[in-house]
């Protein structure tokens, strides 16, 4: 079983799903093996699940969850939560917005 | 996971309007000049076979060149079909990161139904063949899945995410654009780098096999130079003493 970060939600993946594209958003990837638990901290990309049980995710970047450094993230964090608060335009904004998101996500992955 | 890249790799067939050819070709040329020309001659082959395919009324092809080479030789005939033109990708080695920003350049300047991206691929370092993969437009997509073309198999697939699944079609189009393009250049980089080394391989015999030759030269030249003083000096002795 595989569990994917959709931008709906947290989606798990068996034998037998339905045919599917999803989109998705900054988050952990876990992949079940019977007992084995692998999980990467992926940036977005699309996931495809075909109609014979194969899935392929696609992604800029994968990290397994062991190599990311914590004090990293909370710096990151901290960063771009103050770039939020002082972005002026649109553009600004949303770029901070991001930052924020995917560090909130790594947060959340490291600690969860 | 080749299932993807059946999905949406080879919709050549189709017919669209608006065709935009995304060339791709190196910026320096190899050691030896002619396999530069010969790398650059058979993509644009391509492109020339492709504009035939596609001409007929109300048919447009644009062009979007990557690389100083292919700017060179369609700047000749194509100079006013030309959209953008981008040089002095190898700066740095190859990233997603540059890709990216590339495809979102090309992307929001040029409009398009189809995008025909053309690259060497990369068979073996002697080897490579010139290849064309298709990326249609969301609009184009949608138009054929309705019709019942090969894009209708995405009917079958159901769409998480986004507001509409027309928004999220459109996202996966440009992610799908990015990737090919990231494909199509490592490809390339990858031909370049094998021809570039059969030819350094070549010009290293060459330069071996004219080295050879000279030393003959060299050696029979000095041995008769050598061959002339001694008959000379012999029979200027003889002459002295018979």
């Amino acid at each position: 079983m595989v569990i994917i970060p959709a931008t709906t939600g947290q989606m798990g993946v068996l034998l037998g799903h339905v045919a599917t594209i999803a989109e998705l958003k900054p988050g952990v990837l876990s992949i079940h093996d019977g007992n084995d638990v692998s999980k990467y901290f992926v940036s977005s990309g699309f996931a495809f699940i075909h109609a014979n049980s194969f899935a392929d995710i696609v992604v800029v970047e994968a990290v397994p969850l062991d190599q990311i450094d914590a004090s990293q993230v909370q710096k990151g964090l901290a960063e771009f939560n103050q770039m939020l608060s002082s972005a002026s335009t649109d553009l600004e904004k949303a770029e901070a917005q991001i930052g924020v998101d995917v560090h909130s996500a790594l947060n959340f992955a490291l600690s969860g | 996971g080749n299932r993807e890249l059946v999905l949406f790799y080879s919709q050549i067939g189709v017919d669209v309007k608006k065709n935009v050819i995304v060339t791709i070709s190196s910026d320096k040329g190899l050691c030896q000049d002619e396999q530069g020309y010969v790398q650059v001659g058979f993509c644009l082959l391509i492109s020339k076979v492709c504009s035939d395919l596609n001409s007929g009324p109300d048919k447009e092809i644009k062009y979007v060149i990557l690389g100083e080479k292919a700017k060179a030789q369609l700047i000749r005939d194509s100079r006013k079909d030309i959209e953008l033109s981008i040089t002095d990708l190898q700066k740095n080695p190859l990233n997603y990161t540059q890709v990216s920003v590339l495809a979102d350049d090309i992307l929001k300047n040029v409009e398009f139904d189809a995008l025909r991206i053309i690259f060497n691929k990369f068979q073996s370092v002697v080897s490579f063949l010139p290849t064309m993969a298709t990326i249609l437009s969301p609009e184009v997509i949608e138009r054929e899945a309705e019709s019942g073309g090969k894009p209708g198999d995405l009917d079958s697939y159901e769409v998480e995410g986004g507001e509409t699944k027309a928004e999220v079609l459109q996202n996966l189009s440009e992610f799908q654009f990015s990737c090919v393009m990231f494909n199509a250049v490592l490809e390339h980089a990858c031909s370049e780098q094998g021809a570039r080394m059969s030819a350094m391989d070549s010009s290293s015999r060459n330069a071996g096999d004219m080295l050879d030759r000279l030393t003959l030269t060299y050696n029979r030249t000095r041995q008769a130079a050598i061959t002339t003083e001694l008959i000379e000096i012999i029979s200027g002795a003889s002459a002295l003493t018979g």
